[in-house]
């Protein structure tokens, strides 16, 4: 916790910074009378206009964008997370996040039609990460490509192929139809979906057409979730090793189009897709012995979205029809929570509706909610058994923001929880640009939970994290 | 970047033969119809154009009796290209895009802005992480909304807009002279429903009376009390029209201020319609090819 008040003192300073202000300017108090004329000079900004000759000047440097960011996080609550009666796991105050990161992209439109996109990030942890105490209570260095492809436009056709996300569905955060991405949640530090979205190969054809667009796309490799790394909040010691899949024993595909057309204050999507889940399901190994068989998960989605705006209100609709669903395919072996998976297919409809309400200019307000169900799901269930998710199951999710100061501060507010309210986070963050490179955010997270969800681990967890970033 | 102002002598030429039969029949000219003039001028700056703007924002003091920023003001560049459409060109679709600062830069806008009061204004936004164009509940003309922010600059939508002139009361207060220019000062009073949507309860306008150009605007609140100024400077004719290359607003409640600084303005260009789509904001191959071809028609 020094290390966060260290942090907290290093930002002081930079916002502090005297190069930040100019010397000898009377500063006026808000609402200062004008009375009458006052001189301005407009000489201030005369130089945006010496630049004009050199504006056309690019350097390849143009290309790149890159931030580097410093966190800090850790879990601030001293207390015991009661899970049986008389028993109870203690959880300390502790720093859990420590790292140096680099993310850098680099876009080039190189010739007429043609583009070069990439991303990647380094990350380095230091002192006390636990990715640090994982490896032993040494610095590690963790690499990453995210984006990468090649892009060709003609036409009315673009085509990219390479390293990329689809992103589908209109509800903010939790739509039903988000599912062509594999995600990796690694820690409280990605809560939202779109910090936590993976990138994979595939070909995307994009057609525009005069009335309405046509998006199809191939992922000639699937991937799939990764587990959770050793060390990290979300890892447990699995009685089998978790595995990637086994992809000798057939060739793995997956491949969907979208239709989408605009009508003015609205815009409407079809969508179809033959798909792997993005959770590999896992089942004890043949007589107990050795690693976890790791089985994916092929099915049919069908799907729908619309938005309708209306003023200030912009209501979100998605529907998502999957055919052929394993009807456990959440399982991890050795955990006693989980029962035995059943291997049963069956339909499952899903929906999210949600709507974004503008207060004002500066705020907003969100809500989507997720919720599905698998269709006959006592069919083929042989007596005593029972499915994980029984009747309709899903989650909520809330949001909240308003930017101040000519938007160099924003200020939100997450709500998350499942349907069943067995769980909730609770997240207040703030970020405050400094100037046009430096910027900093924090955020506080609560967690509430009760033992029938696996929040429950992180019950009454209050959680500070600290990021100072600096893009150029 | 090309300085078209000088090498567009013959354009200027043709614009300064326009503009002094203007200037003779001036003195004729109603409140009312001044201000139609005016968003004839504000609306070519849009049309069928392709714009490089900065936009600088900054807390501000005064230094030896003069407004100054008070902190090294934060500069976002951006490129925007519009074109009219509907009857009498009055709808506005314009595509901007920003070019910095890096952590911003990519960000895109796709805005349908229709002069009847009844159709909702229709705006996209597209964001690298996000992965998808977004659209944008932002209220509509009859709707009690304020006004937003233009990328977080002290500029509104409402300083921009052009339009409904019908829901103002507009007189002439006085010929006058500002930055030594002869000017007409005009007041303009938003009727009941439009006041609902505006800040301002009353404005004040310093026409050039030669060049159609606001040289300067107050803005007042419902106390009757001036809360933004706007200031036009660097008035110079870019490819005919009459342009304030430099407008500063000054928040004179918060003490903020913001300048936009038109880099490059060229109108009259060839806009295909493809480009004011969605395919602007996720098609960046598509994008960087058009604004090429773009730009090809200003060489």
């Amino acid at each position: 916790m020094k290390k966060l008040a260290g942090l907290a003192a290093t930002t002081l300073l930079v916002i502090l910074n005297p190069a930040n202000a100019q010397d000898d300017v009377l500063i006026l108090d808000n609402d200062a009378q004008f009375d009458g004329d006052f001189i301005f000079d407009d000489d201030l900004f005369g130089g945006a206009f010496d630049e004009d000759s050199s504006a056309n000047t690019r350097s390849w440097l143009d290309d790149f964008t890159i931030k580097i960011s410093q966190q800090f996080s850790g879990q601030t609550n001293n207390h015991g997370i009661k899970i049986t009666p008389g028993f109870s796991i203690p959880r300390e105050a502790e720093l859990e996040t420590n790292r140096l990161g680099a993310n850098i992209r680099y876009q080039n439109a190189f010739a007429p039609g043609w583009l070069l996109q990439a991303s990647a990030q380094i990350r380095i942890y230091l002192n006390d990460d636990y990715q640090y105490r994982a490896e032993g209570d040494s610095v590690d260095i963790e690499s990453r490509g995210n984006e990468f492809f090649l892009q060709r436009s003609f036409d009315q056709h673009s085509i990219k192929l390479g390293r990329q996300t689809v992103v589908w569905g209109e509800t903010s955060g939790n739509s039903v139809l988000d599912v062509i991405n594999t995600t990796e949640f690694r820690d409280f530090n990605i809560i939202d979906i779109e910090d936590a979205r993976l990138n994979q190969w595939m070909l995307v054809w994009d057609y525009f057409g005069e009335n309405s667009n046509f998006s199809s796309f191939v992922n000639l490799y699937p991937e799939f979730n990764p587990a959770a790394v050793r060390g990290s909040p979300f890892f447990f010691e699995p009685e089998f090793n978790l595995t990637d899949y086994d992809r000798d024993s057939s060739m793995l595909l997956e491949a969907g189009t979208q239709w989408r057309k605009s009508f003015e204050g609205s815009d409407i999507s079809f969508m179809v897709a033959y798909l792997y889940e993005n959770q590999l399901r896992y089942e004890d190994p043949a007589m107990r012995i050795g690693d976890a068989v790791a089985k994916t998960n092929d099915f049919f989605l069908l799907g729908f979205s619309a938005n309708r705006a209306i003023g200030k209100l912009l209501l979100n609709f998605d529907l998502a029809y999957s055919h052929d669903v394993l009807a456990d395919s959440f399982n991890f072996p050795g955990t006693a929570s989980l029962a035995n998976p059943i291997n049963l297919k069956k339909d499952q409809i899903g929906s999210s509706v949600g709507f974004e309400y503008a207060i004002s200019n500066e705020q907003t307000v969100s809500l989507g909610i997720q919720a599905q169900m698998l269709l006959d799901e006592d069919e083929g269930l042989l007596p005593g058994q029972s499915l994980i998710n029984e009747g309709v199951f899903g989650s909520w999710l809330m949001r909240y923001s308003n930017t101040l100061m000519n938007n160099d501060l924003v200020i939100s507010s997450t709500l998350q929880g499942d349907l069943a309210a067995n769980s909730l986070l609770a997240l207040l963050g703030a970020e405050y640009t400094i100037n046009d490179n430096w910027a900093i955010g924090g955020q506080i997270i609560n967690i509430t939970s009760n033992d029938e969800s696996p929040l429950l681990f992180f019950a009454e967890d209050v959680r500070l994290s600290v990021t100072l970033t600096y893009s150029f | 970047m090309q300085n078209n102002i000088p090498s567009r002598g013959l354009v200027s030429l043709i614009g300064i033969l326009f503009l002094l039969p203007l200037q003779s029949i001036a003195q004729d000219l109603s409140a009312r119809e001044i201000m139609e003039k005016l968003e004839d001028t504000r609306r070519a700056t849009s049309n069928s154009a392709l714009s490089r703007m900065q936009l600088s924002t900054c807390k501000f003091g005064v230094r030896e009796g003069k407004i100054t920023c008070a902190e090294r003001p934060r500069v976002k560049s951006l490129e925007s290209v519009g074109k009219g459409y509907g009857l009498n060109l009055k709808d506005t679709r314009s595509v901007a895009i920003l070019l910095d600062p890096p952590a911003e830069r990519g960000i895109g806008m796709l805005s349908f802005s229709y002069d009847e009061g009844a159709r909702d204004n229709e705006t996209w936004l597209y964001l690298s992480a996000l992965g998808r164009v977004k659209r944008i509940a932002s209220g509509s003309a009859d709707d009690e909304t304020e006004p937003g922010s233009l990328f977080g600059s002290e500029f509104t939508t409402e300083d921009q807009d052009t339009g409904k002139l019908d829901e103002y009361e507009i007189n002439l207060l006085e010929e006058t002279l500002e930055s030594g220019r002869e000017v007409w000062k005009i007041e303009t009073i938003p009727n009941e429903k439009r006041a609902r949507q505006s800040r301002y309860s009353r404005t004040v306008l310093y026409i050039d009376k030669e060049r159609f150009v606001e040289l300067r605007v107050e803005m007042y609140d419902q106390y009757d009390k001036e809360i933004k100024r706007m200031l036009g400077a660097r008035v110079e004719l870019m490819n005919g029209i009459w342009v304030a290359r430099s407008t500063t607003i000054m928040n004179l409640v918060t003490n903020r201020l913001s300048n936009m600084a038109f880099l490059e303005m060229h109108t009259g260009i060839d806009v295909p319609d493809e480009f004011l789509t969605q395919r602007t904001l996720t098609d960046a191959a598509f994008r960087e090819t058009e604004l090429e071809k773009l730009r090809a028609q200003i060489d």
